[in-house]
């Protein structure tokens, strides 16, 4: 059985992560009126309509994009030597201090709980139409799994193999993978609960919802 | 437009990558124009990169976001400085959206490749079939536009089975193609139409994954034919185009992808047809200007030809751009005598406005030469592509002998978000049995492995093309 306890205390103990923001493309930087240790927010809303603070714009044939912090946190670096400079894309521009939230820390320990099946080779993973119309139709934590089930389509190098879930009966929990996103080997794919294991996790998620303190 | 005159005023953006990205560097070093490549973190062990680095200077190479990113290549250019664009084969080759854009924008740029009205004009495999037809240039039964639609797909499959079995076909095939597709992909055959729905389904879903684009084509599937191709070039008057001979690229994956190359098309000097050979490669040389001369085609490009047992070719599309296998047929061409022809340097200099400098006359041939592609895949698997790290790539070399690849000397982790082309091997000869065995000396003399994660040793295609090398240019 999963210690809950020792995990969030081991958490506790470092409960940042250091998120740095890169250029997402090439163009020209300017950075918005910012330094180390402003506080950021990053999207909000229900939907996270609503974009988080506003680091940089990046202007690129004549298009103006703006760089929002993609979470909260607390401004460690800005490279402001890239001020008006045109920067390759991959360029590091700020770096945030985060906070870890509930949801990240129910997923560190979800990523302990779940079953993890894991992507066997760096490719592109889709499931197959038939589970992906499942997954819409059904509720969340609802459309159970078998071992040797066609579960999703590999794609590398536009070749499209099936491959078979391998792993203990269950519900697929957590999904790890986006699609058109490259999945490095070994990255997990899906978390999967078997049915009976449920309960177990719902009080899981209960503990980090009651004694996880977000700042 | 931007006023350079000379070569030498040019700064040609490199818009690809791997070894077609090495060799357009290299074919600007020829001409003395500078050149900017491109590259993404993916690639950062590429050959291509340490190539760009050492010889590019300032401005020589940017890392970009992705080489599909037409904003990207725009930006880079401009900061760079560029004043053409060279998209090589893949990508943006035979885009014309983006070849217009090139060429229209407020910092105009040379689109190095036919201008967009062409592009868009040939591009389209079914406004080609059209143009084909309006000159008497022989195409493939099928339908004449993407098809979006189930019943629609499934009527046209139904009178192209029909149109088979009253010409006297005794197993009708119907192909279906992501009409967004290219390169042998997303390509099947149905023999039997109660299957043809499935099929149907599938290559629409492979088309929407892949292309973003649900549109398949339907056409008769000719079985037992050879796949041959013209090589054209044309400077940019478009009114004087040149052949530089055909090519066999018969074999191909059981995907229909290339795998081996032969130029010239056929040898009826030392095999035997059931057809008159000679006349039809003289037959489809003469079409592809024909249609070449009618557009105004103006830089290089390829006309592809299904060629039946019968000897009837049939146009299957036209490529506007460079291919892959342009050294096959540079190989064996003498321009007024001279050898050592690189058809990406003529593309180069005609593009950036140079005058073609000879006519047909001037060109001549000379032997015979073969293209292998090395690529890591498993040919016994259906040629599954494999995925790893390339411990050692080497080859001995000859004077008839080049080699093409973004492979470094250490180790290199393959990619797996590009084809897994290793290296492309040109082998020359003064006939067909020297070839043979030059060829296979090649392969035996090369040196080439890897592992993979699991430690398993790399798959690759060598023994699939020593195989297939006793067979080249036989029907």
């Amino acid at each position: 059985m999963l210690n809950v306890s020792n995990l969030l205390e081991q958490i506790k103990q470092n409960p940042y992560r250091e998120i740095t923001v890169y250029a997402p493309h090439t163009g020209v930087v300017t950075f918005e009126n910012i330094k180390p240790g402003d506080e950021v927010h990053g999207p909000e809303g229900q939907w996270k309509e609503k974009p988080g603070t506003k680091l940089a714009t990046l202007t690129r044939e004549r298009n103006p994009k703006p760089i929002y912090a993609f979470e909260k946190g607390v401004i460690d670096k800005v490279h402001t030597e890239y001020e008006n400079a045109f920067v390759e894309s991959g360029c590091p521009l700020v770096t945030i201090r985060h906070h870890l939230t509930r949801e990240e820390v129910e997923s560190i320990i979800l990523k302990q709980a779940l079953f993890l099946f894991r992507a066997p080779e760096r490719a592109k993973y889709y499931f197959t139409p038939e589970v992906a119309a499942k997954l819409r139709a059904s509720d969340f934590g609802s459309v159970v799994i078998h071992d040797g089930q066609e579960l999703f389509i590999m794609s590398r190098m536009k070749r499209e193999l099936p491959l078979y879930y391998m792993g203990p009966e269950g519900v697929i929990y957590a999904t790890y993978f986006k699609p058109n996103d490259n999945v490095d080997t070994d990255a997990p794919l899906i978390g999967v609960c078997p049915q009976e294991e449920l309960p177990n996790i719902k009080e899981v998620i209960m503990r980090v919802q009651t004694e996880w303190q977000e700042k | 437009m931007e006023t350079a005159t000379s070569l030498k005023d040019h700064r040609v953006l490199v818009g690809n990558r791997g070894e077609i990205a090495i060799r357009i560097m290299q074919a600007c070093r020829k001409l003395g124009t500078a050149f900017t490549a491109i590259f993404t973190p993916e690639d950062q062990e590429s050959a291509h990169v340490s190539f760009a680095r050492k010889y590019g200077g300032d401005h020589g190479l940017y890392k970009v976001a992705s080489y599909h990113d037409a904003n990207e290549l725009m930006a880079v250019a401009d900061v760079a400085g560029c004043t053409a664009v060279h998209p090589g084969y893949g990508f943006f080759a035979e885009d014309f959206r983006f070849a217009r854009r090139v060429t229209k924008r407020d910092r105009k740029m040379i689109f190095i490749g036919p201008s967009w009205k062409i592009i868009r004009e040939l591009g389209d495999k079914i406004n080609t079939k059209r143009l084909a037809r309006s000159l008497g240039v022989p195409t493939v039964p099928g339908s004449d536009r993407p098809i979006y639609d189930e019943m629609e797909a499934e009527n046209i499959a139904e009178d192209v089975f029909d149109f088979q079995l009253q010409q006297g076909v005794a197993h009708p095939l119907v192909l279906v193609k992501a009409s967004a597709g290219g390169g042998g992909m997303g390509i099947e055959e149905v023999d039997d139409i109660d299957q043809f729905r499935s099929v149907y389904r599938r290559i629409r879903n492979y088309a929407a994954r892949q292309f973003k684009d649900e549109g398949v084509l339907i056409e008769q599937r000719i079985t037992d034919f050879n796949h041959l191709e013209v090589q054209v070039v044309s400077d940019r008057s478009g009114k004087n185009p040149v052949h530089f001979g055909t090519r066999n690229c018969s074999i191909q994956s059981t995907g229909r992808q290339k795998r081996l190359e032969v130029a010239p098309g056929f040898d009826p000097s030392v095999i035997d047809y059931s057809f008159d050979s000679k006349k039809v490669l003289q037959d489809i040389v003469q079409y592809s200007l024909t249609m070449a001369r009618e557009v105004g085609y103006d830089n290089v490009g390829t006309w592809e030809w299904i060629v039946t047992r019968k000897g009837e070719p049939f146009l299957m599309e036209v490529n506007t751009r460079i291919q892959v296998e342009n050294g096959v047929s540079a190989s064996i061409a003498r321009i007024k005598g001279r050898d050592q022809v690189d058809l990406l340097e003529e593309q180069i200099r005609t593009g950036l406005g140079e005058p073609l400098g000879y006519s047909q006359e001037d060109i001549s041939f000379d032997g015979v030469a073969l293209e292998y592609r090395l690529i890591a895949e498993s040919p016994e698997n259906n040629f599954t592509p494999w995925v790893g790290t390339i411990d050692r790539l080497r080859w001995k070399e000859h004077p008839w002998l080049s080699v093409h690849t973004q492979v470094p000397k250490s180790a290199y982790i393959i990619p797996t978000e590009f084809d897994p082309n290793l290296a492309l091997a040109i082998v020359w000869a003064p006939n067909l049995e020297e070839l043979k065995k030059r060829g296979l000396e090649f392969l035996d003399e090369l040196v080439l492995y890897g592992h993979n994660n699991a430690g398993d040793s790399m798959q690759n295609n060598i023994a699939f093309l020593k195989e297939k090398t006793s067979s080249i240019l036989k029907f």
